[in-house]
């Protein structure tokens, strides 16, 4: 059986990890290299990798590809691989050559996810090998401004589920969704499509309802100072303001909530025309200084009066390795539920 | 057979449809909201809606959708439509039904086709006039500040081919494809996949090597100035490569920036002096002392200047109409193809 298995298997093997054996290859040749040149000059590391065009497409194919092999592994190995059987009327020769249910699935996915997460854990483990010299200026860094795909830190969600071990359970979770959305539907194309839904909306509700949630966030609430206010949001230069933009967390951190609350707690949509006395005038024009910087000291003295207070809510950097442990925990545990319906699925085909 | 393509492909048209249609009334819903901040406000537009987390969210699903939806166009519409005839063996009673191979594939293609470059053209297309006035404000400003994809220049490759006319030639192409590589293989699965990695392929390498020869590019030459330069690359303190320097050309796709002298010479590795007079990295070169200013006019009698090759941001649409015509010309030898292949089909 697992013979059979590997020789319907095989071709799909051998294309996904050719694939991946040469991303490997080009990050094994130009790792070294970006680790010496961090060990040279670790201050100025980030402003020359980002003018390496090679250097930056290879960083965006290993993000990239960190998100989309899951869910072509769900999609090319796990929907076929029942539904093109079931099509096609060969589970019935397998099933009469005394060979159960039960261990023909249990090849079929137990194969089949040993394939899947090894693509996923090399992935995902040869690019944080490749960026950790990135991951450690980022996390070195002072300001928090990005303006190239460098100075993401790798907790934010753009790069989270395509690097460290997380893309090991993603890949597993996809390969099962795939089996079952087959063993369900029945016909291949379908269950692809499905698949590769199934996949987006995960991809989705993890970020947003569940990785916040694994770890418990540090919250800090802070007065509104001077020189801490980066920005005004409002619109038009009548309407109301909407937000202000304070100093946020350290940059490696993945901030969850950054808002100003008042007195009561409640978030604030819009503030009184007298906030824009805290900034001050725009910079280039000369005005006297002394009245400014009486108003608007008059004008964070009225921000504390008042009661507003900044509220930042986030996952420090020093939580990402426990964020990837739990979320592949999480990932692991839906695949070993969906083993369990694939199983309860095919013991009812007829 | 009109009336049994569109029974055999209505599932697909319904899914995809609908999702065209949810994305078109979100992008209805708040396009002209976007509109009247602009005009309220064109200074602060650009940080205003990069702000608004729902603008943003549907600027990138629109990006993604324009980049993904020619590759599911390709691979369930395209490459199952014929090798799901051919391995289930359907084909065979379609033409002993009195409709001949050509008849069949080409309706099959035909409509295929239509509803392929129907689907993207209404996403990019919506797409692009909700986008009016971030472009408008990116092409004055030059845009990309904060890392965000919103002030991406159009013209450039991030988003190019996600936005516009293109993505109708890229769902016309990659439905083609998908239908020759069905008729040669002959089986679903791997048509789907070779359909896939084809796309890839070709976006890839379209913009490096088909699209930047569309349209000329324009080169113009900087000099080397206080206000220009901010910042310096090199081996070791005493040798520059590269002098970095701000071109003011807002909203273009710039191919390559180099140092030239007056003759056009390329410039691999500037003279020692270079590195004795400028401003140390990291410091603000705004207001150059004598030893700076006296570097500067070295450089200039010199004759170093600095080269951009670029294409302005008033050839997108000359670009947009080429590439799509490129496009839909590949579409048609494809096709061509699978005629040829479809009528040797035992």
């Amino acid at each position: 059986m697992i013979w059979l298995t590997w020789r319907q298997f095989r071709v799909n093997a051998l294309v996904v990890y050719a694939a991946l054996l040469a991303v490997v290859a080009a990050l094994a040749l130009t790792g070294p290299h970006l680790a010496d040149v961090y060990d040279q000059s670790a201050s100025t590391f980030l402003d020359w990798i980002a003018t390496r065009r090679l250097d930056q497409s290879l960083y965006v194919v290993g993000t990239v590809g960190g998100f989309v092999v899951p869910a072509l592994i769900g999609a090319f190995w796990g929907a076929p691989m029942i539904a093109r059987e079931l099509e096609a009327g060969t589970h019935r020769l397998a099933w009469s050559q005394t060979v159960t249910r039960d261990r023909w699935l249990a090849t079929k996915l137990g194969l089949g996810l040993v394939g899947a997460s090894t693509a996923g854990a090399v992935l995902g483990l040869a690019t944080t090998w490749w960026a950790h010299p990135v991951d450690k200026a980022v996390g070195a860094r002072t300001d928090s401004d990005v303006s190239s795909i460098f100075q993401v830190a790798r907790l934010s969600p753009q790069l989270f589920a395509s690097r460290g071990v997380a893309p090991i359970g993603y890949a597993a979770l996809a390969f099962v969704i795939g089996v079952l959305a087959g063993a369900v539907i029945r016909r291949t194309v379908p269950a692809m499509a499905v698949t590769l839904a199934a996949y987006v909306v995960i991809q989705i509700v993890m970020p947003n309802f569940v990785r916040p949630h694994l770890a418990t966030p540090v919250d800090t609430s802070t007065k509104i100072a001077a020189g801490s206010i980066h920005g005004i949001m409002g619109r038009g230069p009548d309407g109301p303001i909407e937000r202000i933009d304070v100093g946020s967390a350290h940059p490696g951190a993945w901030v969850l909530t950054n808002q100003t609350v008042d007195a009561n707690g409640a978030t604030v949509h819009s503030f009184g025309k007298w906030v824009t006395d805290c900034l001050g005038p725009p910079p280039g024009t000369d005005k006297g200084s002394q009245t400014d910087a009486a108003q608007k000291q008059a004008c964070y003295d009225r921000l504390a009066s008042e009661g507003y207070r900044q509220h930042l809510s986030y996952q420090p950097a020093g939580s990402y390795w426990a964020l990837q442990w739990r979320e592949t925990g999480v990932l692991l545990a839906g695949a070993a539920l969906l083993c369990g319906a694939c199983f309860w699925r095919v013991r009812r085909l007829s | 057979m009109i009336w049994l393509t569109w029974r055999q492909s209505r599932i697909q048209v319904a899914v995809a449809g609908s999702a065209a249609l949810a994305f078109a009334a979100a992008l209805l819903l708040t396009g002209p909201h976007l509109a009247d901040a602009y005009a309220q406000d064109a200074h602060s537009f650009l940080a205003w809606v990069s702000a608004q987390r729902s603008d943003r969210t549907l600027y990138d699903i629109g990006i993604l959708a324009g980049f993904v939806l020619p590759a599911l166009v390709g691979a369930f519409w395209g490459a199952p439509m014929v090798a799901r005839e051919i391995e289930a063996g359907t084909h065979r009673l379609v033409w002993t039904q009195s409709v001949t191979r050509d008849r069949w594939l080409g309706t099959k293609v035909g409509l295929g086709l239509l509803g392929a470059m129907v689907a993207a053209g209404v996403v990019a297309l919506g797409l692009s006039w909700w986008a009016h006035p971030i472009d408008q404000v990116v092409n004055l400003t030059g845009g990309s500040d904060g890392g965000n994809i919103l002030g991406v220049p159009r013209i450039l490759p991030d988003v190019f081919a996600a936005r516009g006319l293109a993505p109708i030639g890229y769902a016309a192409i990659a439905f083609a494809f998908g239908v020759l590589a069905g008729a040669v293989l002959r089986r679903t699965v791997p048509a789907m996949a070779v359909t896939v990695a084809a796309y890839v392929l070709l976006q890839v390498f379209m913009p490096g090597l088909v699209r930047t020869h569309l349209v000329g590019a324009h080169a113009t030459t900087t000099p080397i100035t206080a206000e220009t330069l901010h910042g310096f690359r090199g081996r070791g303190p005493d040798r520059i490569d590269d002098l970095l320097i701000d071109v003011d050309t807002p909203g273009a796709w710039v191919r390559s920036t180099r140092t030239v002298l007056a003759s056009g010479k390329k410039v691999g590795t500037y003279p020692f002096w270079v590195s004795t007079c400028l401003p140390p990295p990291g410091t603000e070169p705004a207001e150059p002392g004598a030893r700076e200013q006296s570097c500067f006019d070295r450089l200039a009698s010199a004759g170093y200047g600095e080269q951009v090759i670029y294409h302005p941001a008033s050839q997108y649409w000359a670009l947009q109409w080429r590439e799509t015509g490129v496009l839909l010309a590949g579409t048609g030898l494809l096709v061509a193809a699978s005629f040829w292949r479809v009528r040797r089909l035992t």
